[in-house]
C-alpha cells in the first residue's frame, strides 16, 4: 500500500484532472466524489511501481475513465444526458465558455474521451489507443468523427485535423 | 492551433476540482487505510464465523449422535439361540446382534433399539419364537459384560429380572474385554464366556464346537468334567468352577438340569 504522503502528493496533483473526465462524463457531485474514492483507493492500494509520471498519469486516467464508465453501466445511470453537469462550472467559468462545454458534453460518449485526450491533454493518437484499449485506427476515426461533430456545434475555424 | 482549438483547450483548463473535494477523498482514504489495516470484521467474515458456527453444530450433532449410539456395554441372551443387545451410555439398545440362525429368527420382526435393556431383553425371551427353546430342557443364561461406571446397575436389574422370570434363567457377569474377544471370534459374549469356562477343564475342546452347542449342552460337560474322571483334588477345583459359573451350588448342582428350575441365580464369573 502506499504511503499517505504518496496518495495525499497524487490526489492534489491529478484531482483536476479527474475532475474534468468526471466532468464531460459524469451528471452530478455525488457520482465524481465516488469516482473520486474509486480512482485515489485503487491508485493507494496498486502495488505495481510506475517508471515515471508520465506512466503514472497514464494509469490515472485509464483507471477515471473505466471508473465513470463503470458509474454509468449501473443501472441508475443509464439514459441520462448529462448537461446537467453545466451548472456545477458554471460559477467559476465565463460564460465564452458555456458553448465549448455544451459542444462537448452533447457529444456521444465515445468520442468525449478522445476529444479530451487529444486536445487537453495533447496525446497522439498511438498513445490515445494505448490508454483507452483502443486500435490506432479506430482512435483517428473516433477522433475525426468527434471533431466533425464539434465543428458543426461550433461552426467558425476549425482546424479539423 | 486555431481559436477554437484554443477556446477548447481553455474550456477544460477552467475545470477544476475544489478544495472540499480534495479534502474529503483524503479524509476517505485514511479512513479507508485503517480499515485495511484493522479491518472491522466484514459481512464475508459473518458469513465464515457462521459456517463455522454451523460446522462446529454439525460435528457436535455427529459426535453426540455417535456418542449416543455406541454400544458400550452388552447384555448377552443366550440358550442356543444366541443374541447380544449392545447398551449405550444410558443403558438403552443400540444393537441387537445374532450369532447363529436361530438367534436371527428371534430377532426378526423385533424392535429392540432405543428400548431399555430390562424391557428388550423381556421382549426377546417373552417372543413367541423363544418360547419353543424354553418350553424344553434347554437353558437361557444372560450374560452381562458393563463397563465399570454401569456393571452395578446393569449386572443387578438382569440378576433381577433373571430371578423373576418363569424358565429357567442364569445371570453371569463377564468382563468387557471378554465382549471384544467374543466379537472377534464371532460370538456373543455369553456363549464366549462360556467356552472358556469349559475350556479350562476341556483343553480340547474348541470354539467352533462350543458355537454350535447350546448352552444347556456347555452346562453338562461342565458338569461331566465336575464328576468326571480327575482325581479328588481337581474335582473339587473344577467343581467350584462349573458351580461358580452356573449359579448352583453343590449340592444341586447335579440336579439343576433335570429339575426345571424357576429360579435364577447370579454368580460373577470375570476373567482378567
Amino acid at each position: 500500500m502506499r504511503s499517505e504522503a504518496e496518495v495525499n502528493h497524487a490526489v492534489e496533483r491529478y484531482a483536476d484532472m479527474v475532475q474534468r473526465i468526471c466532468f464531460y462524463h459524469l451528471k452530478n457531485q455525488a457520482d465524481t466524489e465516488d469516482v473520486f474514492q474509486n480512482v485515489f483507493l485503487k491508485y493507494m492500494t496498486y502495488d505495481q511501481p510506475f517508471h515515471d509520471s508520465e506512466h503514472e498519469k497514464a494509469w490515472l486516467l485509464r483507471v477515471s475513465i473505466n471508473a465513470c464508465k463503470d458509474l454509468l453501466k449501473s443501472f441508475f445511470h443509464k439514459n441520462v444526458v448529462s448537461l446537467e453537469a453545466l451548472d456545477e462550472v458554471e460559477a467559476e467559468s465565463t460564460e465564452e465558455y458555456r458553448e465549448v462545454f455544451e459542444a462537448v458534453l452533447s457529444l456521444p460518449a465515445k468520442y468525449k474521451d478522445v476529444i479530451y485526450l487529444s486536445y487537453y491533454e495533447g496525446y497522439t493518437a498511438a498513445e490515445i489507443g494505448k490508454i483507452l484499449g483502443k486500435a490506432e485506427n479506430t482512435v483517428y476515426s473516433l477522433l475525426s468523427r468527434g471533431r466533425g461533430m464539434l465543428k458543426e456545434k461550433l461552426g467558425g475555424e476549425w482546424s479539423g485535423q | 492551433m486555431n481559436g477554437v482549438d484554443n477556446k477548447i483547450q481553455d474550456a477544460f483548463g477552467k475545470i477544476k476540482a475544489d478544495a472540499a473535494l480534495k479534502e474529503s477523498t483524503k479524509d476517505y482514504l485514511a479512513k479507508k487505510r485503517g480499515a485495511i489495516i484493522n479491518p472491522i470484521p466484514s459481512r464475508a467474515f459473518f458469513k465464515a464465523f457462521a459456517a463455522a458456527c454451523a460446522m462446529l453444530l454439525l460435528t457436535v450433532g455427529i459426535g453426540g449422535f455417535w456418542w449416543a449410539q455406541t454400544p458400550v456395554s452388552y447384555v448377552s441372551i443366550d440358550i442356543n439361540p444366541s443374541i447380544e443387545l449392545g447398551l449405550n451410555r444410558f443403558e438403552r439398545v443400540v444393537s441387537a446382534t445374532a450369532y447363529n440362525p436361530e438367534g436371527e429368527e428371534i430377532l426378526r420382526g423385533l424392535s429392540l433399539k432405543g428400548k431399555r435393556y430390562t424391557e428388550a431383553i423381556d421382549c426377546v425371551v417373552e417372543s413367541e419364537a423363544m418360547g419353543r427353546y424354553l418350553a424344553g430342557k434347554e437353558e437361557l443364561v444372560l450374560t452381562v459384560a458393563a463397563v465399570d461406571s454401569q456393571e452395578k446397575e446393569i449386572e443387578s436389574g438382569v440378576a433381577y429380572y433373571s430371578g423373576s422370570v418363569r424358565h429357567r434363567c442364569h445371570s453371569v457377569s463377564a468382563d468387557i474385554e471378554t465382549a471384544a474377544l467374543a466379537h472377534d471370534n464371532g460370538m456373543s459374549v455369553g456363549k464366549y464366556n462360556a467356552y472358556l469356562q469349559l475350556s479350562q477343564y476341556d483343553s480340547e475342546v474348541t470354539l467352533d464346537e462350543c458355537r454350535h452347542m447350546s448352552m444347556a449342552q456347555i452346562h453338562g460337560l461342565l458338569i461331566e468334567h465336575g464328576h468326571g474322571g480327575c482325581r479328588e483334588a481337581q474335582q473339587e477345583g473344577v467343581r467350584e468352577g462349573v458351580d461358580s459359573y452356573w449359579g448352583t451350588d453343590r449340592q444341586d448342582a447335579g440336579e439343576s438340569l433335570e429339575s426345571g428350575g424357576h429360579e435364577g441365580h447370579h454368580h460373577g464369573s470375570h476373567h482378567k
